[in-house]
Order: structure tokens, then C-alpha cells, then sequence
């Protein structure tokens, strides 16, 4: 009874894997032509970086440069537009903040998100907010709506553990001496260890670790698993959200911090008290280096290479498809987070759900999908063997156990591969710290064990302040 | 043997039945007046029967193939009888002829079934016993199909699947009578092959009933359809009984001609007449006009805004004869501007101000409409009125839908406005709501425009008292993060509807 489908287009987009592995393979670079003298040089333009460069403003400090090797910057908050509506091509939203993590505040108050401690309504995720495909039907919440006293159960366990006040964002800033043992244990040996059986809770904690970590369950510190329940007291019902995801929160540090694109770092030596970082065209001589790549990229660039922090890192396949028009729904209105029950991915996300339009014929879809299952060896290698066809037929296999009729609304499917998108914070990851280096500032949120907004702010921060500290002898108010 | 022939009276004389109030029913759903259609469509139907059983004294030869052929077709047409007439009311200009012959058809080939089978049983009983018996059968089956009827076909199966269902004993009673005589059959073999294809083509029909009721916009408007069309934006319907009109947008009542002027002189004059030299009047929703009709009865107002989702409503409204003389050709005024977008995106992208607001959105059924029912909306629609303009909201009933209600207030008031709430009873919708809102205090008009149908100054101070069960309850305020009136509504809908 099908009708002949038109053909469903696209592409892999942004692919630098070639330029990364370069890095890898200790490929020879040219040497820069030219010199510049800069007290501070940022490596790498995602959020930690960006916010390094906005805290260096606000202690008035202008004199830094911060490089990114792609063309744009944003990192794991890339964004991108067509002509339905911006899109993200990583992380989308960013909780609303308590009342003590005055840090994201400070920033979300210079964007104007919030207003004489008010926030506009307008950013704030619109109803409905999320709805889950489960047993044949759209339910209205992610968690399912079963063995209820499980849940209880579950929720009642976090309540205690939140009660220690040692689940904070950011990690960093509190003792964990009561939770630490959690730290032990992976989140499923936790689950057993507590008695949670049931199947549609085990799921939804699996989901959850895919969702912030990219990891299984069985692979996730147990601590991080439950400081994705604990460690948010939002004052208002959110997340906040954008068309573009946190591309929004990018472009806003954009329009405030320098950015030189497309210039990649490939070498960093130390030379007594300086440091003379290499791009292709410039070497810079700078007194303090804040390192915001991935972590696991320093050995290859920076000479000698330092101690660094170990980090597991997942593997991540973000689709964007354009939708031409919306699947048919029964009883249901589609939602801003759309999960499917028992699927390997984590559903789509509507990109253009932020609209104040009451009808929107076509839309875009960001699909989010972190390879958990396997070893990230093999996802990685997987990631680069498969063609786009392959994840296409995938993609468009799981969203067709809620949506029959998707390949008849979907026009185009980009498809963005990651082969290290994330830190993973697997069993011991709380403990482990990074050796310290005189004038060498790490910032990616891969310090702190996982990727959220939060923390690559947090080490943003930490390391602009560091890097203050070591040129003035004390951080300037 | 006889038992099992008179239990074959008792199921077809229930058949019978069926089908005589699925016309009766269907009749009083889609033409109102059950009273007449009840009436004459079981006057037809006997009398048909009267012409079946005048009919059967020709039929001769091979009288149980016949029997089981009249099964068959009494199977077919009755079984589709409710989808045959509820597809005719959708497609064809006279439903009555359709309702009429499908009515003398059934009674006709129902009329038939006793006769021939008394004489295929007259040489097994004696004649007192045979008539006492298939008459006993005959009242029982009739007995059980009027209970069953009310109580559980119609209610659960509904009326398209309960003719069906019926349809398929027919059929099974004649394919089961090719079995009972089969000894005296010549041609058993063609008649089962036929009575099992009719069974086939029945079942079909129980699967995909569905089709048949959308198809056919189901039962839900009691009044005959006029103009039906699916637009980008809704579904819109339009009925007459008599001079009444109605319009449906997917599927909700928006107005009834007899009694809209009470809704829309109280929608806009409570309101416009508090703002003395209004001149820029905004019109949110309101595609048909009428609100625009009222606000023409203020010279002083220069320009009037419309700003409706559906291209296809305003035209509807500007062209169509019937709906511009109920409009008084509101839409063709000069003083207008019709523009059609999403109001909410509208607001948000034009700098315009106004005097003056009205906002007739339908009702929050859904997360979509709802937002036009935010804290974000009406801020955003304060920003476009004057310092010391108004708006005025449709508010859904304070009585049927009274959280929504006063969750409507609560959102208004969490806006930074200042809320009026008034209430009237329009027939066709039953007590209604709206609201005026401003930042500067509401001082009620001391004069109206001339006119006037329904409001005067006596009554106004009265719409602006609510008695006691429709006093304010507690509601949250609805956000664009939160739509808290999506859920106030559905149940309190939920509560009132069957």
C-alpha cells in the first residue's frame, strides 16, 4: 500500500576527522611564518573555552586570543540553519540553574534570560515538554508509567542522597566524603545492590546515563548516576531551550569573545617561562596557556607532554532530518523531547518546537543517538566504516516503531559522527585528579568527568582565573 | 431441527429490528425531529413490510434457496444500511431519498423472510402450532434487538459497526440453512460460496468502519452540513436546520446564527464602549466576522485589524451570501484590514498599537491553542494597546469550564493586567465568559451604540455579578513552560461530556 517514496537526501556533515588525526598521527606542520605576543592564548573555541574568554572580560582582561581549529566555533554546541529552522548539532538545553549556582546565573543574567530573578518565559522550554513511546503508545513523560512503586521507591533514595548536599554542579566545588563509596560501583551494580528490579525503571536509569553521559548504565559511576537526579533544585519549571540548542548561549558568547577560526594548534612548547603555541600561520608567546581541546588531544600537541587526566570518551551520532511534514498522531501532540522505549537511540528533540506559531507544517528533528552498546573502540570504528546509507536505514528503523509513516515526511537526514564527544565519568572518576603545570590551564569539561554546560563553564572559569593568578600574582576584582 | 429453524426467527426478526432503528435513529441524528423521523421511518418500514409479504405469494419454486438469497441481501443492505446513509448524507444534495429507499428496500426483503419461511415450515407443524411458534420467535427477537440496541450496540459498537454486526447474523443464517438443508438444496455448494463472500464483504466493512464515519464526518453535527472543506489550518463545516446556522472548526461549535448577536454584542460592546474614541481596533481570531460587524458600529473607529490563521475562513465569510448578510458584509468594509498569519507570531513581529483588542481564539483544546491562553501572549498583546486601552478575551464558561476560567483571570492577572470577568448566557453555548483587561482601572459605559439586539445598559452591571457556582476557584496561571489550562480544561470537560 506504500506509495513510492520521494528519495531522503543528505549528507555526513563537518566531518574533520582528517584534520584530528593528523594531530594523531604526529603529522609535520609547517612552521608559522610569524610571531605575536599575547599574555593569554586560549586552544579551542566550545563553551569552556568561550567562557574562559568571557570571565578574562569581566576581570578586564582583553589581551587573549582564543583559537578554534574548525571553521566555527561552538564545539559540542554547534548549531546549525535551514530554511525550516535552526538546529542544534549537540547539547540543547541547559537546566535552569538553582539559586546557588550563582556562576550560570551571572552569565544567563547577561544574556538576559533573567530578569530581576524572573525568567523569560520565552526561553524557558514550551509545554508540552516531553512524552515517551512505550507499549504502542505516547505516554505524557519520559519515565514510564509503571511498577509506580518502584519509581517511588527510587525517587524517595535520591531525595536522600540530594539531602547530603553533596550531589552539586559544579562537581567540584563540594566534598563527597558521605557518597564517595558510590563512586565505587557502576550505577547498574547500584540498582541490584538496592533491589530495583523492574524492568521499566532499569530502563529509564540505562536512558538516563545514555542521555547525559553516553554510557550504559553498567558502565557509569554510580555516583554520576545519581547526581544526574540530585543535583538539580530548578526555582522554575524548564529547561531553557533554543531553536539551535546552546548554539543560542554560543552565539551570545560570540557576539562578546574574539574568535580566530580555523586556526589549529599544533604544537605547544614551553620555553622557560613562556609558552610559544603553533598554528599554522602564527606562533604566539604567551605567558599562560588554557587548554579547552579535549584533554586527551595535549600529549600530541604540547611539548613535553604534561601528566594528564584519563578520561573514558563516548562516541556520539547526532542526525538532523528535515521534515517536509509531521507523521500523523493519534491522540498525541508531538513534544520538544520525544523518547522511544527500548530503542538503542534517544529520540529526536523538535528543533523549531520554540515557536510562538500555533501551526507549523514542517519542522526539524535532532536525533541523538550515543553508541552505549558497544566497547567505543568499536563504535568509533563502526562511526568511520558505515556510510550514510547505513545510519540513515537506522535512524529512520527506530523512529518508524512510533512514526509508520516517517519515510514519507522526512526530506533530508545530516548526519554528524563523534568520535570522542564526551567524558565519560566511569566507576573512580571522582577521585581521579589532574596534575597541576605552572602556566598550563586544562578547561574542558572533560575535568570535571562529564559534559554538561555547567561545567564547561565551571572550568572555563577556573582556568581564566588561574591564568589571572599566574600573571598577576592574584585574581583582579 | 424446528428448534434450531425457529431460533433462525428469533435472529432474523432481531435483524429486522436493528436495522428499522438504525434508519430511526440515524434519521433523528442527521435531520433532527425525532419525533417525525421516528415516526414515518417506522410507518415506511412497515408498510414496506407489508409490500414484502404481498410480494412473497409469487415466489413458487425453490423456496429455501430464496429464503437464503433474501437472507443474503438483507444481510448486505441492511448491514451497510447506517454506512450507505451516513455516506449519502455527506455526498449526495437529498439525504431523505437515500434514507427513504433504503428504509422500503430493507422493509420489502425483511417482509419477505416470515412468509416464506412459515410455508417452508407449514408442511413440518400443524398451522396453530406454526403461527403460535414463529410469531412467539418473531416478538421475542424483536424484544432482545430493542434492548440490546440502546444499551450496549450503540454505545459501544456504535451505529455503523451495530448494522454490520447485524448484517453478518443474516449472512450466517443463511450460510447455516444451507447446512440445515442441505439434504433438500440443489444448489448448497453456489449458495454457501455466496453467503461466505457476503460474510467476507461484512467483516471487511466491521475492520475499516472507521473509514465509513470519517468519511462521512461521523455523527457529530445534529444539524444538515451546508459546506464542509479541510483547509491547511482546521476542518470547517457549516449546518442549517431551518434558519439556523452553525459553524463547526474542527469540529467545535463557534456559533449558531439565532443567537451569536448575544455572544458578540457582549464580546465587544462591555469593552469598546468603556474606550471613548477608540480608533485602532484589533480583531485576534474572529474569522467569520461578527466580531468585526459589532465593532463597525463605532464611526469613530478608523481602522479595524484582522488577524485569523485561515485564509479559506475570511474569504468564506467575505463571499459567501448566506454568511455576509449574517455579517452584514463586515469583511468587505474598507475600514479593514484582514491579515492571515498566527496571531501570537504577528504580535511579535509588527510594532502596531491599538485602542482596543479582541481576542476570539478557540478554546484551549490543546497545547498549540493554549498558547495563546499564556502569560507571554498577553503580555506581548499589551505592548500593542494604547495607555489607556483595553482588551477583552474569550474566556470559555465560567460554569462548564470553570477552572479554565478563572485560570484564564489568574494568567491575565500574572500579565501585569488589571482583569474585568463577565459572564452571559448565549442559548446555543450555554453561560459563557470573556474578560476585559487593561493596565488603567475598567469604568462600565454609560452609552452603547444604537442597535443593539441584546445588551442595554440595565443588564451590563449584571454580567459583571457571577452567582454562586461560578465564584472564582483557585487555578495557577497558564505559561508558555507550563500550559496548566490545557489540563484544567480537558477535565473539566471531561466531567460534563458523555
Amino acid at each position: 500500500m506504500r506509495s513510492a517514496a520521494k528519495p531522503i537526501t543528505g549528507i555526513f556533515v563537518n566531518d574533520d576527522f582528517a584534520r584530528a588525526h593528523q594531530l594523531r598521527d604526529r603529522a609535520r606542520f609547517a612552521s608559522p611564518k610569524r610571531q605575536e605576543k599575547v599574555p593569554v592564548v586560549i586552544v579551542g573555541g566550545g563553551v569552556s573555552g568561550l567562557c574562559a574568554g568571557w570571565r578574562l572580560q569581566k576581570r578586564g582582561m582583553k589581551d587573549f586570543v582564543l583559537l578554534e581549529m574548525e571553521a566555527r566555533a561552538g564545539g559540542n554546541s554547534r548549531s546549525g540553519q535551514n530554511e525550516v529552522s535552526a538546529f542544534p548539532w549537540g547539547a540543547h538545553y541547559v537546566p535552569v540553574p538553582s539559586r546557588k549556582n550563582t556562576l550560570v546565573r551571572e552569565i544567563f543574567e547577561d544574556f538576559g534570560l533573567v530578569r530581576d530573578g524572573v525568567w523569560d518565559e520565552r526561553n524557558l522550554c514550551f509545554s508540552p515538554q516531553e512524552r515517551l513511546f512505550v507499549n504502542g503508545r505516547w505516554q505524557e513523560e519520559i519515565e514510564p508509567a509503571y511498577d509506580p512503586d518502584q519509581f517511588q521507591r527510587f525517587g524517595a533514595r535520591m531525595k536522600e542522597l540530594r539531602a547530603t548536599g553533596e550531589f552539586t554542579i559544579p562537581v567540584a566545588e563540594t566534598a563527597h566524603t558521605k557518597t564517595v563509596g558510590m563512586d565505587g560501583m557502576s550505577m547498574a551494580e547500584w540498582m541490584q545492590r538496592e533491589k530495583f528490579t523492574s524492568p521499566y525503571l532499569n530502563w529509564y536509569i540505562d536512558y538516563a546515563c545514555r542521555d547525559d553521559y553516553g554510557s550504559l548504565a553498567r558502565d557509569t559511576s554510580a555516583w554520576a548516576g545519581a547526581h544526574y537526579f540530585c543535583s538539580r533544585d530548578p526555582e522554575e519549571k524548564g529547561p531553557l531551550t533554543w531553536p539551535e540548542g546552546n548554539g543560542w548561549l554560543v552565539k551570545q558568547l560570540l557576539a562578546r569573545v574574539p574568535v580566530r577560526t580555523g586556526e589549529m594548534v599544533h604544537r605547544i612548547v614551553r620555553e622557560g617561562k613562556r609558552w610559544k603555541v603553533a598554528s599554522a600561520d602564527v606562533e604566539y608567546v604567551t605567558d599562560a596557556v588554557i587548554f579547552a581541546a579535549p584533554t586527551f588531544l595535549a600529549p600530541y600537541v604540547i611539548d613535553p607532554a604534561p601528566p594528564i587526566l584519563h578520561r573514558e570518551y563516548s562516541p556520539w551520532l547526532t542526525a538532523n532530518l528535515t521534515m517536509d511534514r509531521l507523521p500523523k498522531e493519534d491522540d498525541s501532540e508531538l513534544a520538544w523531547d520525544n523518547v522511544i522505549y527500548d530503542s538503542p537511540a534517544l529520540g529526536y528533540v523538535v528543533a523549531n518546537h520554540q515557536t510562538l506559531a500555533t501551526h507549523i507544517e514542517r519542522s526539524v528533528w535532532t536525533f541523538y543517538w550515543s553508541l552505549a552498546e558497544m566497547q567505543p573502540k568499536t563504535a568509533r570504528q563502526l562511526l568511520l566504516d558505515k556510510d550514510w546509507t547505513f545510519w540513515k536505514e537506522a535512524i529512520l528503523n527506530d523512529l518508524s516503531k512510533a512514526h509508520p509513516d516517517i519515510r514519507d515526511c522526512v526530506s533530508r537526514i545530516d548526519i554528524m559522527r563523534f568520535g570522542h564527544a564526551m567524558a565519560r565519568p566511569v566507576p573512580g572518576f571522582l577521585t581521579t585528579r589532574q596534575p597541576s603545570t605552572e602556566g598550563l590551564y586544562f578547561a574542558n569539561s572533560d575535568q570535571s568527568g562529564y559534559s554538561i554546560f555547567e561545567e564547561a563553564q565551571y572550568r572555563g572559569v577556573r582556568a581564566a582565573d588561574d591564568s589571572l593568578l599566574h600573571l598577576h600574582g592574584r585574581v583582579s576584582r | 431441527m424446528n428448534l434450531l429453524l425457529f431460533l433462525s426467527v428469533l435472529l432474523i426478526a432481531s435483524c429486522g429490528l436493528i436495522y428499522e432503528l438504525v434508519a430511526g435513529t440515524l434519521a433523528s441524528y442527521l435531520l433532527g425531529d425525532s419525533v417525525f423521523q421516528f415516526s414515518t421511518i417506522i410507518g415506511s418500514y412497515l408498510f414496506a413490510m407489508g409490500i414484502g409479504s404481498f410480494l412473497s405469494r409469487f415466489l413458487n419454486r425453490g423456496l429455501i434457496a430464496r429464503f437464503i438469497e433474501i437472507e443474503l441481501m438483507v444481510g448486505l443492505v441492511g448491514g451497510f444500511s447506517s454506512s450507505i446513509l451516513f455516506l449519502a448524507f455527506a455526498y449526495t444534495q437529498d439525504f431523505r431519498i437515500a434514507l427513504y429507499l433504503v428504509v422500503v428496500l430493507v422493509g420489502v426483503l425483511v417482509g419477505l423472510e416470515i412468509p416464506l419461511l412459515m410455508r417452508i415450515l407449514e408442511d413440518r407443524l400443524k398451522f396453530r402450532e406454526l403461527v403460535a411458534h414463529v410469531l412467539t420467535f418473531d416478538y421475542l427477537g424483536a424484544l432482545a434487538a430493542s434492548i440490546a440496541f440502546p444499551l450496549v450496540l450503540v454505545p459501544h459498537l456504535g451505529m455503523v459497526r451495530s448494522a454490520i454486526l447485524f448484517g453478518m447474523i443474516n449472512a450466517a443464517v443463511a450460510l447455516w440453512s444451507t447446512w440445515l438443508f442441505r439434504h433438500e438444496l440443489e444448489s448448497a455448494m453456489r449458495l454457501r460460496i455466496v453467503s461466505v463472500l457476503v460474510l467476507a464483504a461484512l467483516t471487511g466493512g466491521m475492520v475499516r468502519a472507521d473509514l465509513i464515519a470519517a468519511a462521512a464526518d461521523n455523527n457529530l453535527y445534529a444539524d444538515r452540513v451546508i459546506f464542509s472543506k479541510d483547509t491547511r489550518y482546521q476542518h470547517i463545516v457549516l449546518t442549517r436546520f431551518k434558519e439556523d446556522v452553525r459553524l463547526f472548526l474542527s469540529s467545535h461549535l463557534q456559533f449558531s446564527s439565532r443567537d451569536e448577536y448575544r455572544y458578540h454584542e457582549a464580546l465587544v460592546h462591555p469593552g469598546l464602549s468603556a474606550v471613548p474614541g477608540a480608533r485602532h481596533v484589533l480583531v485576534l481570531g474572529g474569522g467569520d466576522g461578527l466580531a468585526v460587524r459589532e465593532i463597525l458600529k463605532y464611526p469613530a473607529v478608523e481602522s479595524i485589524t484582522l488577524v485569523d490563521l485561515d485564509p479559506e475562513m475570511t474569504h468564506l465569510f467575505s463571499t459567501n451570501p448566506m454568511l455576509t448578510q449574517l455579517n452584514e458584509k463586515s469583511l468587505l468594509s474598507p475600514k479593514l484590514h484582514v491579515i492571515n498569519a498566527d496571531a501570537f507570531v504577528w504580535l511579535d513581529q509588527h510594532p502596531d498599537m491599538f485602542d482596543f483588542a479582541v481576542v476570539d481564539f478557540p478554546d484551549p483544546t490543546n497545547f498549540s491553542l493554549g498558547k495563546l491562553f499564556t502569560t507571554a501572549f498577553y503580555r506581548l498583546l499589551a505592548k500593542h494597546i494604547s495607555a489607556h486601552g483595553l482588551m477583552v478575551v474569550q474566556s470559555t464558561s465560567p460554569l462548564f469550564a470553570r477552572q479554565s476560567y478563572w485560570c484564564i483571570a489568574e494568567t491575565l492577572k500574572q500579565a501585569g493586567l488589571r482583569v474585568y470577568p463577565y459572564h452571559v448566557y448565549v442559548p446555543s453555548f450555554g453561560e459563557w465568559g470573556y474578560m476585559i483587561a487593561g493596565t488603567e482601572p475598567y469604568q462600565q459605559p454609560t452609552t452603547l451604540p444604537t442597535g443593539l439586539r441584546f445588551l442595554t445598559l440595565q443588564v451590563l452591571p449584571d454580567m459583571f455579578k457571577f452567582p454562586a457556582d461560578m465564584q472564582p476557584v483557585a487555578a495557577e496561571a497558564n505559561r508558555l513552560n507550563d500550559q496548566v489550562l490545557v489540563r484544567y480544561y480537558e477535565r473539566d470537560w471531561n466531567e460534563i461530556s458523555r
